[in-house]
């Protein structure tokens, strides 16, 4: 059986555990009540270490998608997660400005030496006073070339979309 | 649909970056304390800047000193008479009371002025109503200002380095002209200090390079940089990837990610559309 890897990541409350639900054949979920730092101040349940969601594409082939965890104790789990990954999904919280900053520090972190191949899913666009993807775009500063995609976690088409973008980048970039 | 946050996170700098590349047109609402501010925007140029409500009427030019009372009073009358939405600005162009250089530098200077306050504010609700424009007798300038000179001038403000970490992680990192600055790069007004670091910049040298040869330090060498870069003059890289490491070195080291068949991706992408 060989299993390739997937990376969804965003800052605390991006929708990253919302994504991975959404299109997860299991649900495999990993959350405290009680949040540390300053996310209880935003929500009652925060991913802890990790989520995990797996899709069987065939008999021999497996998708396995990882979360990262949004609090910033965690960081030390990115590095583990990010090892041999295929692609990297960046989960932004549209109606968050607050939160771009943080973003573009995890885009950093991600594709920093490893030119990992990656979209940005404008999330939460049901949402009133959601930035659009174009507006995301400038404010994160993505060159042309990077897919910002809108995205509501909750909606199994809309993330459907968001990982086939991410595979026709990473289809590009394979061998024949 | 506006567009909420906090200046605090979202750097005003960063606002009006956002506005002019995305050619936005509308009311930018900023408020901090008891203190308010508006910013108008047309097609991604500042139209008005204004501190205080009676700042965006007609007497403003009178305190301005730039029309007597009785000067205005007859403007503002032939602007009710000619209706239909004319503005206050077109009106004065009209009457050729005065000429439309004096207006514009005269209110250029005043807009200006206001901005640059505005970057002294540490935190700030802001508030963009897309398609907003000022009311009809608001004084706006008659040619609007781009915004590139605004942000220069704002980044010669910023006094820690919490703002600049955000764009410049390192000093490691190399610095380079975008492709394409297209018209931008002509308007942009540097002081000597910034020049020395703009001769300086060649694809190569890191800021920490930059800072030794110019002598200027490393806080304001980056400080410098973080306007162009603020600006869309420049970008900042990571300096090109180290060579790959031999098998004998060990740990966290780089990894490409996995290159992997065409097929083997077709089938991923078939799966999921089927989903
Ligand atoms: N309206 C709306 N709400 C969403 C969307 N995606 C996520 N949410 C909500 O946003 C909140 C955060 O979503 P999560 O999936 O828990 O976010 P997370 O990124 O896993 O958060 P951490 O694990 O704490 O970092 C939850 O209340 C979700 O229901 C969306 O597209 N639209
Ligand atoms: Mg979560």
């Amino acid at each position: 059986m060989q299993t390739v890897k997937m990376v969804i990541s965003g800052a605390v409350n991006a929708g990253k555990t919302e994504f991975i639900k959404a299109i997860s054949e299991i649900e495999v979920v990993s959350t405290e009540r009680r949040a540390t730092d300053d996310t209880k101040l935003i929500k009652k349940e925060t991913t802890v270490a990790m989520d995990f969601g797996r899709i069987q594409i065939a008999d021999d082939l497996v998708l396995h998608l990882f979360g990262t965890p949004g609090q910033k104790r965690f960081d030390f789990m990115w590095e583990i997660l990010s090892e041999g990954m295929l692609g990297l999904v960046i989960l932004v919280d549209s109606t968050r400005p607050e939160t771009f900053r943080e973003t573009n520090r995890i885009i950093d972190f991600f594709v920093s030496y490893r030119d990992t191949p990656y979209v940005i899913a404008a999330n939460k666009q049901d949402r009133p006073n959601a930035w659009s993807p174009d507006e995301l775009r400038l404010a994160l500063r993505q060159p042309p070339h990077i897919k910002v995609m809108p995205c509501v976690a909750s909606d199994r088409e809309s993330v459907k979309n968001v990982l086939l973008e991410l595979l026709y980048v990473i289809l590009q970039r394979s061998e024949d | 649909m506006a567009l909420v946050g906090n200046i605090r996170d979202f750097g005003l700098s960063d606002f009006l970056y956002l506005v002019d590349r995305g050619y936005k047109t509308g009311g930018l609402h900023l408020k901090h304390n008891d203190e308010t501010a508006i910013l108008f925007f047309e097609r991604g140029k500042l139209i008005l800047a204004s501190r205080k409500d009676e700042d965006r009427k007609g007497e403003l030019l009178v305190r301005l000193g730039v029309l007597s009372a009785e000067q205005l009073s007859s403007v503002m009358q032939q602007m009710q008479q000619r209706g239909n939405g004319v503005t206050l600005t077109q009106v004065l162009l009209d009457s050729q009371l005065l000429p439309a250089e004096k207006l514009q530098s005269t209110l250029q200077t005043h807009n200006e002025e206001s901005v640059y306050g505005l970057f002294g504010w540490p935190e700030g609700e802001f508030r963009f109503e897309q398609g907003q424009k000022p009311a009809t007798d608001s004084p706006v300038m008659p040619v609007p200002v781009p915004v590139e000179n605004l942000i220069m001038e704002g980044v010669r403000r910023i006094d820690e380095w919490g703002r600049i970490k955000d764009r410049i992680p390192s000093t490691d990192m190399v610095v380079k002209f975008i492709d394409q600055p297209g018209e931008k790069a002509k308007g942009v007004k540097l002081a000597p200090e910034e020049w020395r670091v703009f001769a300086r910049i060649n694809g190569r040298d890191t800021l920490a390079e930059i800072a030794q040869k110019t002598n200027l330090g490393d806080f304001d060498t980056c400080r410098i940089v973080y306007g162009f870069l603020t600006a869309g003059l420049v970008e900042v890289l990571k300096k090109p990837k180290p060579a790959p490491l031999t098998s004998s070195a060990r740990g966290a080291q780089v990894t490409e990610p996995p290159r992997l068949k065409k097929s083997l991706v077709n089938r991923i992408i078939n799966r999921i559309r089927g989903m």
